[in-house]
This record gives structure tokens, C-alpha cells and sequence, in this order.
């Protein structure tokens, strides 16, 4: 049976299912909180960083991410504090810069407020975001790719460096991954790298949003495709 | 060796351990640690031991090899009964000297003896050097008492002595009490309420099946002391798993240690064979129904493997990369089991608490940190070593009075605690008192308890940009703000170490540095930024330098420097000229000579080989 629990979300009280994280939770109510690396049902990574929240707790709080968090009775959960929307830009433009030419990437990162880039780009083709190496572990069981090296050397790779048999080219990675939309020609291209606030809030080609909208306040400053009444 | 089922037994063996030992009047004590073998300590033992043999009085003699006694600048040490004679960097030639002059005429040879460079003082014994007078060696000073691989010499000593206590007792509550009056904090980098972690541990609902582990992944550039410990006390780290193991009811045990330490791995490996044999590991201790035993694990040379989720991960085989901690380890930890986690540090700690008391443990140091703490000393210090003070001593004191200060014709800048992750602290701040929460205030912390001394010759930006590249080496490279991060914080700094820094960088370091620190998955991109957030904080003058004036003050950076040779000072000699690797340096004989400033490649060579200190920098 199901079991909820009550914690405050952005000041509202809602009823949270026992069990399920704080990410899914406010996505749930509408309650957009800028995510990459997170995918339902899948194993928690928290290698992105972008779903930080605020947790109140005795009086105090504490930045932690909403993915890898699961939902307690009484719990206080901030989403779009100062704070969170200040660190949230440094990572979004942190990513932007590595993978500039993503368009998922762009969303995300207008959508958490960067207007301009402080770092040089970089030009990546991957942002190390592991969807594509829990889809082939978690859902196909295959483990046919998987991370590889550490720190600035780590990257997705085969065993070894060679297609092993087992990878039936199924390509749900492909599907999954956030540098696989088709860029749009507008910016970011050398000497007008900026970013025109226009675009649609998808990660990747196989993506759900819940029906609801609350009409959240990450919506106001960028065009939000989902709901007109947040466009500023 | 039989196995010993009760208590009494335990106490028999000791008294009968300690009436043989009394027989023997004479000892030679050598240290073994890294640093005295690094310098030649096993050629000495096997000199004297010749020599001994030689004068047959390898049976009257008790030659031993220990751990570490700390002062490694000065190895091989070596001190003798009766007299407690100290000597310092004794070479395989002395031997003979020893045995016959020491040995049998009971005098000291003078030449060996430790001359203090201040004032030319000679000190006899230990207690006369300003090094070892303000320390308390509680954890350092049983090294030199016993030989580590041998259970006997531990037991001689007091040891298990404790874990008999503990277990006759029958009461886990009150041994986690204890170690809660006693106030103990963890000693490998968090400061954690070790009594705490316990109480937690044992609570946690998940039912039977709870793990103790040793932390010895020491990875601290500089840092040696749970080396140290596990060189030359090993059984104290065991004993204290034992004691934790009962007190939060775990029968399994590991020490991850990392391979890196072969002595630390043998002396672990000796020291739990033999604890087995005693019965002192294994099924019914002491008689008493509890069972435990520890395995060993090697670690295979990842820095973030210190950190707890990560070096359970590496425990279970999988890639040892951290993750997210929103449930304590002591509730889910090594294969989801309550896990309780420690440093070699602390856990040596524990049978001097069980057998000394809370309190005793609680009247050294502060009264939010307390006890002693083991420090590594290095970098541009006199006397480096392992340091051993209560918590609260000030920096001034450990790296003046025990230190020495820098060396001549130094001036000591700075201090970096807490290793690569830690922060420096400037000479105007060596007033503050080492503990958790006065070095946290300051932007530093104990960490690990790395010290590295810094002189006038360091420029802080190639510090940070030091331990930045360290620590980028090190991220496992999971979670954003480390690996991304890091690598663009030092890609800044490396821009304004080579003149490429622009104002706005310093905002921008600052801004990075908050949300790395915030929103990392672990501690180690937590603490990422303080080297260079630190530095900032103290030394901004140095950054600003660098970027406004395009000049490193120290002298370091080598794209802002240039090297000259000035013609005052320049005799013409034709050394530099001779040296310089690529010949850029020209002059007739005998007259002042000129660097092509075109093709220096800045190495410096010109600058060490001139006796007349006429090639400067710049």
C-alpha cells in the first residue's frame, strides 16, 4: 500500500508518495527543478548537480540535490531560494561552456538564468551526465558501456575500448542522451555567443513532463514553453 | 603461544612478559620508521647487531627495532638504557663506537649526541630537546616502547588490557559512554563525534550484520602519521576496532590500507596473525561469547578512496567513487549494512581511553576538541617530523618552538594545514589554537593533521595552483562542480600565474569556490577550493600583483620573471655561462657577462651555480 508523507514545498504543503525523492516529488506537482542527469526510475546518480535544493532543517539549511533525496514527513524543501538559483547558474554555465553546442544544454542553462559565459568553450561531446550507462545497465541489463578513467580523463566507453557482443545496438543510449536534439541554428555560434530565451524545456529525444504546472517562479526570466502565464 | 580463554590468562602472560623482561638492564632502541630507513637505519641495526655478537653480548643486550619516535629530520635515531641516551643521525661506523664506549662504559659518545642549532646546547636525552620537551606523545611515545611485530612486547606494555576490561564489563552502552565523556573526534579530516557515530551505529534498526572499518588510505601529500601508527603500533589499531566492534555489535571488521605502505601492510598483516593465535581475534574472545575478526584490504592508490562511501565501494569490488550520503553510512553503508567507519588515528586512541578513562582524555586539549593529535611537519621547517601536542597548542608553537622555524635564512610566510584541501594560514594568524573549530573559522582546517611550512621563497598562487592540480588528478571526476570546477578554477589560476590573469578573475575564483564547496557530492570537492580561497582571503595582495603589476613578488612564476645578471656583483668567472644548458649567457673572461633574454628558458641553473649571487631574479 501506498504510504504519504507531508513536507513543505516552496511554502506549499503537499502530500509526497514514501519512498519517492524530492526531485520526482516536485516534478510531480509541477514544480519544475532544472534536472540532466536524473531519469525516472533509474538509479540516482547525482553527478550533474543541477536539481540542488534547500533543506530546512533545525533552523538550518543545507544544499543538497533533490534526485538523490528522498521525501521525509515535515521535511522543508526550498527549490529556488537565492542561493539555489545562484549556485544552480555557476553549474549550468559550468556545463554550457563544456558543451556549448548541446542544445539541451542551452535550455538548461537559460533556463537556470546564464546569460553570458565567463569560461572559454570547450566544445565536448559528452557531459559525463551517465544516462546512456544506466539505461544499458538498468533497464537492457547489458552493460555494454560504462565510465571509464577518473577526473578530467573519465569518459564513456565500451570494455576496452571495443563493442563487446552483447551491445545489440539497441541505442536506447542514443535516444537518452542530452547531446542527440538536433541544435537550432539561432546562437551560439563563434563571436555571438549568447543565448535568445526562446527555447522548449527537452532533454532529450525521449522525454515526459507530468500534466501539472504550478506555475513555478523558474519560469519567470525565460520564455517558458510550458505555460504563458510565466513568461516575464 | 596458546590461546587464552579468560581474562586471568590474559594477566598471567603479562606478568610472566614483564618478570623476563626485567632481567635484561641494557636496551638499544633504534627506530625503524620510513623516515630513519629512508636514511639508513637497517645498516646500523645489523652493524650493531655484528658488533654485539662480536663482544658477546647479543644475551645481555636487547636490540630492538620500533616504530617511528618522530624526529625523522635527525635519523637514524637511536637511544639507549639505562641513561635514556639520545642519539641522532647515527651511521653503521658508529656501532663499534657505541658498544664500546655506551654499551659497556656506560658513557656517552658526545659527537652523537643532539646539538641544538640555536644555541649550541647539548642535549643527553630526549626530554632536553626543545623538539620533544613541548610535545605529548601519548600515540608516538608507545612506539618506542615496542617492537611491532611482536604481540608480546604490546601485551608487556598494558595491551588488550582494555578489551579484557571492556569485555569483563559486558556492557556495550557503557563502552560507547566512555568514548562520549572522553570526547573524541575523529581524527582523519572530519572531526566527527566518534561516541556519537558509535551510538548511531548501534541503532540503526537494519538488525545484525554491522561492519567496523579501519581507514588507512592516507593520500595526504606530506602527511605520514596513521602510516606511522600502523608502522609501529598496530595492535593499538586493532585492539580499538575490537573494543568499537563490541561496543556497537559487529563481529567483521577490515582495515583498508593503501599499498602504497608495504611496512604498514606486513606489520597489520603480522599483528592480526598473531592476535588470532592469542585468541585475542576470533570466535569467543577472552571467554566472553563475542566473536570478531578484521581482513585486510589493500587499496590501490585512489585518493578519494579516503573517503568513506568510496572506500566502501572499493570494498565491494566496485570502482571506488563516492555517492551521495542523504542516508548516513552508519545506517547503509558496506553492502548496506550499519558501517562504521574510522581513522587509524582514532581508533588508537580507544584503548587509552578504555583504560585511562573519558576524563582523562577529556582534560587534554580544548574543551570542544580534545586529546592529543598527531602532526606530519614538513616543508621549509627545521626539525620535521611527526608532532604530537594536545589539542588547542598554537600554530606558533608547533612551528617555532618544536619546529624550529625555517631554516637559515629563511623567514617562515605561511602554514598550510589539513592537506591539499586544507588552507594556508599566514604567520599573523600562528596565534590562532589548532582545533576543529577555530582552524574551520579560519578558512583552514586539521584535516588529517598535514602541516607544511612555507618560507618568503613560496608564492601562494603557485601554491593553489599546486594543490589544484593535485586535487584534479585526484576527483573521480563524478559530479560537476569537482570535475568541471576544479579544472576551471585552475585553469584561472594557472592564467594569472602566466600573466593572463585579469581582474575579474579573483570575483570569479571566489564565486566558483562557493559553489564547488556547496554543492559537491563529497567531501573532497567540498573542501576543494580552500587552497585557493584561503590564499585569497590572506594573501590577495600576492594575486593582484600578479595580475595588475605582472610580477610574482617570491619569484616563482616563471612567465612573469626574468633572470639578469648584475654586472657589480659579476666577476666574469664563466660558471653561469659553462651551465646554462641552452648558451644564452655571453661575456669576455674576467668581465661582467649578459643573458640573452630572447632564448632563457627561465630554468634557473644560472642563478644556483653563481657564487656570487650576481644572477638575480628579476
Amino acid at each position: 500500500m501506498q504510504e504519504f508523507v507531508q513536507i513543505s514545498l516552496d511554502g506549499a504543503l503537499v502530500s509526497a508518495t514514501k519512498g519517492n525523492t524530492v526531485l520526482d516529488t516536485a516534478l510531480a506537482y509541477g514544480t519544475c527543478i532544472p534536472h540532466l542527469c536524473h531519469m525516472p526510475n533509474f538509479t540516482a546518480l547525482g553527478a550533474c548537480r543541477l536539481c540542488i535544493v534547500e533543506v530546512v532543517k533545525n533552523g538550518r539549511a543545507k544544499v543538497t540535490t533533490s534526485c538523490t533525496l528522498e521525501v521525509q514527513e515535515g521535511m522543508v524543501v526550498l527549490t529556488n531560494s537565492d542561493k539555489i538559483r545562484r549556485l544552480r547558474k555557476n553549474i549550468a554555465e559550468m556545463l554550457v561552456a563544456e558543451a556549448p553546442n548541446s542544445k539541451a544544454i542551452q535550455d538548461i542553462a537559460v533556463r537556470c538564468g546564464v546569460k553570458n559565459v565567463r569560461y572559454s568553450f570547450r566544445n565536448n561531446n559528452c557531459v559525463l551526465c551517465g544516462r546512456c550507462v544506466r539505461v544499458c545497465g538498468e533497464m537492457w541489463q547489458a552493460k555494454a558501456i560504462g565510465f571509464v578513467g577518473r577526473g578530467k580523463q573519465r569518459q564513456v566507453d565500451f570494455p576496452f575500448g571495443e563493442k563487446p557482443s552483447f551491445c545489440k545496438m539497441c541505442l536506447s543510449c542514443v535516444d537518452l542522451c542530452p547531446m542527440t536534439i538536433t541544435p537550432c541554428d539561432g546562437p551560439m555560434k563563434t563571436g555571438e555567443e549568447y543565448f535568445c530565451g526562446k527555447c522548449e524545456s527537452q532533454l532529450s529525444m525521449n522525454e515526459d513532463w507530468s500534466d501539472s504546472c504550478a506555475q513555478c517562479n523558474l519560469g519567470k526570466g525565460f520564455g517558458c514553453a510550458r505555460s504563458e502565464g510565466c513568461s516575464a | 603461544m596458546s590461546r587464552l580463554s579468560t581474562e586471568s590468562e590474559l594477566n598471567t602472560l603479562r606478568e610472566t612478559l614483564v618478570s623476563a623482561r626485567q632481567t635484561i638492564v641494557k636496551s638499544i632502541t633504534m627506530c625503524g620508521g620510513t623516515g630513519c630507513q629512508a636514511s639508513g637505519c637497517k645498516a646500523v641495526v645489523e652493524a650493531v647487531k655484528a658488533e654485539l655478537a662480536k663482544k658477546e653480548l647479543a644475551d645481555d643486550v636487547d636490540l630492538k627495532v620500533t616504530g617511528c619516535h618522530g624526529f625523522c629530520e635527525q635519523g637514524p635515531l637511536m637511544v639507549i638504557e639505562p641513561g635514556n641516551i639520545f642519539y641522532c643521525h647515527v651511521s653503521p661506523e658508529d656501532a663499534a663506537e657505541i658498544v664500546e664506549t655506551t654499551i659497556v662504559g656506560g658513557e656517552a659518545v658526545e659527537r652523537l649526541l643532539y646539538t641544538d642549532p640555536g644555541t649550541g646546547e647539548v642535549a643527553k636525552t630526549e626530554s632536553q630537546i626543545p623538539f620533544y620537551a613541548a610535545q605529548d606523545q601519548v600515540l608516538i611515545g608507545r612506539n618506542k616502547q615496542l617492537d611491532p611485530q611482536s604481540i608480546e612486547d604490546y601485551i608487556a606494555g598494558g595491551g588488550y588490557k582494555a578489551l579484557a576490561k571492556v569485555l569483563a564489563q559486558a556492557n556495550p552502552e557503557a563502552v560507547i559512554d566512555e568514548v562520549k565523556t572522553s570526547g573524541l573526534r575523529g581524527r582523519g579530516g572530519g572531526g566527527f563525534p566518534t561516541g556519537r557515530k558509535w551510538e548511531s551505529c548501534r541503532a540503526a534498526a537494519n538488525g545484525q550484520g554491522r561492519y567496523v572499518i579501519c581507514n588507512a588510505d592516507e593520500g595526504d601529500p606530506g602527511a605520514y602519521m596513521d602510516r606511522s601508527i600502523l608502522e609501529g603500533n598496530p595492535h593499538s589499531v586493532i585492539e580499538g576496532m575490537i573494543i568499537g566492534a563490541y561496543a556497537i555489535d559487529s563481529n567483521q571488521g577490515a582495515m583498508y590500507i593503501r599499498n602504497e605502505y608495504p611496512l604498514a601492510l606486513k606489520h597489520s598483516q603480522v599483528a592480526i596473525e598473531q592476535a588470532r593465535q592469542y585468541g585475542l581475534l576470533g570466535d569467543n574472545i577472552l571467554g566472553s561469547g563475542f566473536s570478531f575478526d578484521v581482513e585486510i584490504a589493500r587499496g590501490a592508490g585512489a585518493f578519494v578512496c579516503g573517503e568513506s562511501t568510496a572506500l566502501m565501494a572499493s570494498l565491494e569490488g566496485k570502482v571506488g567513487e563516492p555517492s551521495p550520503k542523504d542516508i548516513h553510512t552508519t545506517e547503509k553503508g558496506l553492502w548496506d549494512r550499519p558501517t562504521n567507519l574510522n581513522n587509524v588515528e582514532t581508533w588508537a586512541n580507544i584503548p587509552g581511553i578504555i583504560d585511562n578513562g573519558g576524563e582523562w582524555f577529556a582534560a587534554k586539549g580544548t574543551k570542544t576538541s580534545t586529546g592529543t593529535k598527531v602532526f606530519a611537519l614538513t616543508g621549509q621547517v627545521k626539525n620535521t617530523g611527526l608532532v604530537e601536542v594536545p589539542m588547542g597548542t598554537s600554530i606558533r608553537t608547533v612551528v617555532f618552538d618544536i619546529g624550529g622555524g625555517a631554516p637559515e635564512g629563511g623567514k617562515v610566510k605561511a602554514v598550510q594545514t589539513g592537506g591539499p584541501s586544507g588552507g594556508c594560514l599566514p604567520v599573523s594568524k600562528f596565534n590562532l589554537k589548532i582545533d576543529f573549530d577555530t582552524l574551520d573559522k579560519a578558512g583552514s582546517m586539521v584535516g588529517s593533521g598535514g602541516m607544511v611550512v612555507m618560507d618568503e621563497k613560496t608564492c601562494m598562487v603557485d601554491v593553489a595552483k599546486y594543490f589544484l592540480e593535485f586535487l584534479q588528478d585526484e576527483s573521480c571526476g563524478k559530479c560537476v562542480p569537482c570535475r568541471v570546477g576544479v579544472d576551471r578554477m585552475l585553469e584561472i589560476v594557472t592564467d594569472i600565474s602566466q600573466g593572463r590573469g585579469r581582474p575579474e578573475h579573483l570575483d570569479l575564483l571566489e564565486e566558483l569556490g562557493e559553489t564547488i564547496a556547496e554543492t559537491s557530492l563529497c567531501a573532497l570537492g567540498k573542501t576543494a577550493p580552500n587552497p585557493v580561497l584561503s590564499t585569497l582571503k590572506y594573501f590577495r595582495k600576492e594575486y593582484e600583483a600578479h595580475i595588475n603589476d605582472g610580477q610574482c613578488p617570491a619569484g616563482v612564476c616563471r612567465e612573469l620573471i626574468s633572470y639578469k645578471i648584475d654586472p657589480d656583483k659579476c666577476n666574469g668567472c664563466g660558471l653561469c655561462a659553462k651551465a646554462c644548458p641552452h648558451d644564452v649567457i655571453s661575456g669576455e673572461k674576467k668581465q661582467p657577462h649578459t643573458i640573452d633574454q630572447e632564448i632563457c628558458t627561465k630554468c634557473g641553473i644560472c642563478h644556483d651555480t653563481c657564487k656570487f649571487d650576481a644572477a638575480i631574479v628579476v
